[in-house]
């Protein structure tokens, strides 16, 4: 295995644009779960759905159409499940909200099937964003660089929110206590559903951004839902320094566990899951001590 | 603890009754589609002795069902051991890949528990998808049935083979109720309502949730080899988290912690996916919006649902007016 600097340059970047993907995906669920206690195992098929209005928004009015439009249509789809059934299911065990929401995740993938067919869809790469760039000694391709500044953007704009400001305050609050919160006269209700709808646009965004990698498939929610899910569970459920934590701990398994060990790659991971689950039942960065 | 009640008796006589009429009358499609049903029906009960009744909602059940037709097919295929050792070999296996399974998992509680035992599925799963051993994604054929012609029976033929599998869901069904009237068994239903309280009483809860875990994933490893027996082929496919997930649904569409639910809920999942598939291809949509009407409406699943409404009526009109009717059973929100 005598591979050169540049190859693992190569690597370590592959490991970084698949952490921020997931990164994309699971602050959402994360902060939905700290906050509202919720277990939305939807969550990949609002990616999936992503996916799919960035594909139709970007035939119609080019890529960066879809890009903007489309985590606003998932947030909008995240309004109508919110009033329909999540407000109903916030009362109730964490048991009854996984099977609707692995409900939900049926209903949805058959209306992807019914409005946008089995076979696979697929979109180019922006203009401005094909290409190669030489990066640190090696050529990479601009789009899998454009996602990593944009995970590392949002990342910095997630923390200065949540850390800096009133609103991320009220939110840390809220994780924390929420009926002290309530108390102190923050409207915790309004806080819930500012926080859902961001989440659901945060998952059309990734869905946006990964559908140009991977091809658009009507499973693609389903795929995307356990590594997510690993990155939570690993980071610690409710915590931005775990879900980001977490997707860097998953990336950089998964791309070096395949190039090391090809034999045990896809075992390593839920051998680390498992590991960290014994030791730490809790994740590593869970938001209460 | 679990107890039978009027209603719970009519209702596995008449499931019995229903499946033996379907094994003598139905043809070969209808046979395989009872099979079937048989074999899923053993998935959720095992499922429904620790979710249930232990609060443990695994989903690693359907790998512990793809060891188990895994183990099966290994044994007597590749190492050419007589099927009957064969099995008891697989079951053995599967049930000591559970109880670590259990041993491990037993500090985790709610949806870290469910995340912990995906793990686990999960790792079974990649491991057989990818060692070469396993056949990887083309899984292996050529596995053979258990021979029981020293006493006449051919259970090549799938009539006999349908009736073979019905007679081993009735010994599981069986030894599903002894465990859980056994001491473990009202152990275990004494962690799920209060650990603590357990724990400080003198009882050492890992120990017991690991021995329902190995015992429920024996169940689910037997479901497995027959399984592998029923289809004569297998594909890693079976140890997919999906298939756990589905044998979730169905514990939930037939009634948690009742054990006579999730069979009513496996005869009418299968049955129901063979109509809908035949009708529409988007049958998950149905299933989909079916779980989340059941959940919502807060029923216990649909056999909870008729035992919440008609089953104190039933237990009057039936039992003496000298017996105390029976106390509404708890059911804990797993």
């Amino acid at each position: 295995m005598a591979h050169d600097l540049g190859f693992w340059t190569l690597q370590a970047l592959n490991a970084l644009q698949l952490s921020m993907l997931l990164f994309l995906l699971s602050i959402g669920l994360t902060v939905i779960f700290g906050l509202m206690h919720f277990v939305n195992l939807a969550h990949g098929s609002l990616y999936a759905l992503g996916a799919y209005f960035a594909a139709s928004l970007a035939a119609v009015g080019g890529y960066w159409m879809g890009f903007f439009l489309a985590p606003v249509a998932v947030a909008g789809v995240g309004i109508l499940l919110y009033s329909g059934l999540i407000k109903r299911m916030r009362k109730s065990g964490p048991m009854a909200q996984v099977l609707v929401t692995f409900g939900l995740i049926f209903v949805l993938l058959d209306l992807t099937r019914i409005v946008w067919g089995d076979l696979a869809l697929a979109i180019d790469v922006p203009a401005l964003l094909s290409g190669r760039l030489t990066f640190l000694g090696v050529e990479y391709p601009t789009y899998r660089l454009f996602i990593i500044v944009l995970g590392l953007a949002i990342f910095a704009a997630l923390a200065f929110v949540l850390g800096r400001t009133q609103i991320g305050a009220m939110i840390r609050a809220g994780v924390d206590n929420d009926a002290m919160a309530a108390c102190l006269g923050i409207n915790v209700e309004r806080l819930f559903f500012i926080v859902f709808c961001v989440g659901c646009m945060l998952a059309g965004l990734s869905g946006a951004v990964a559908a140009p990698l991977l091809s658009v498939t009507p499973d693609m929610g389903l795929q995307i839902l356990i590594p997510t899910l690993i990155v939570i569970v690993i980071g610690g459920l409710g915590s931005l320094r775990g879900a980001i934590a977490g997707s860097l701990i998953y990336g950089f398994v998964q791309t070096f566990g395949a190039v090391l060990a090809p034999q045990l790659s896809s075992v390593l991971i839920y051998a680390l899951l498992a590991t960290v689950l014994v030791i730490k039942p809790v994740g590593l960065f869970p938001a209460k001590g | 603890m679990f107890r039978h009640n009027a209603l719970r008796y009519a209702v596995l006589v008449l499931l019995a009754s229903a499946a033996l009429f379907q094994a003598f009358t139905a043809e070969y499609f209808g046979l395989e589609i009872l099979t079937e049903i048989l074999i899923l029906a053993m998935l959720v009960l095992a499922l429904d002795i620790v979710a249930g009744f232990g609060g443990m909602v695994s989903l690693c059940h359907g790998a512990l069902m793809g060891v188990g037709a895994y183990a099966y097919a290994l044994l007597s295929t590749t190492a050419g051991i007589a099927p009957p050792v064969a099995m008891a070999g697989a079951v053995a296996l599967t049930g000591a890949i559970a109880w670590a399974i259990g041993a491990i998992c037993s500090r985790s509680h709610g949806i870290y528990f469910i995340m912990a035992t995906l793990a686990f599925g999960q790792m079974a799963y990649s491991y057989v998808f990818e060692a070469p051993i396993f056949g990887g994604d083309d899984g292996l054929g050529g596995i053979a049935r258990l021979d029981l012609s020293f006493i006449g029976i051919d259970l090549n033929d799938s009539r006999s083979f349908a009736l073979f599998c019905l007679a081993v869901l009735g010994a599981i069904y069986g030894a599903s109720v002894l465990i859980l009237r056994s001491g473990l068994g009202r152990s275990l239903t004494g962690v799920m309502h209060n650990e603590q309280r357990m724990r400080a009483l003198g009882l050492t809860v890992w120990r017991v949730k690991a021995d329902v875990f190995g015992l429920s994933g024996m169940i689910a490893g037997l479901a497995g080899v027959l399984a592998a027996q029923h289809i004569m082929y297998i594909s890693p496919g079976l140890l997919s988290w999906t298939v756990s997930g589905e044998a979730l649904v169905v514990v939930i569409l037939g009634g948690l912690g009742t054990l006579v639910g999730p069979l009513v809920g496996a005869a009418a999942f299968v049955v129901l996916k063979h109509e809908l598939s035949a009708v529409t291809t988007y049958w998950h949509l149905v299933v989909g919006v079916l779980l989340i009407a059941v959940v919502m409406s807060r029923a216990n699943g649909i056999f909870g649902w008729i035992e919440a409404r008609w089953g104190a009526r039933i237990e009057r009109r039936l039992t003496d007016a000298t017996r105390k009717p029976e106390a509404k059973e708890v059911l804990g929100d797993a």
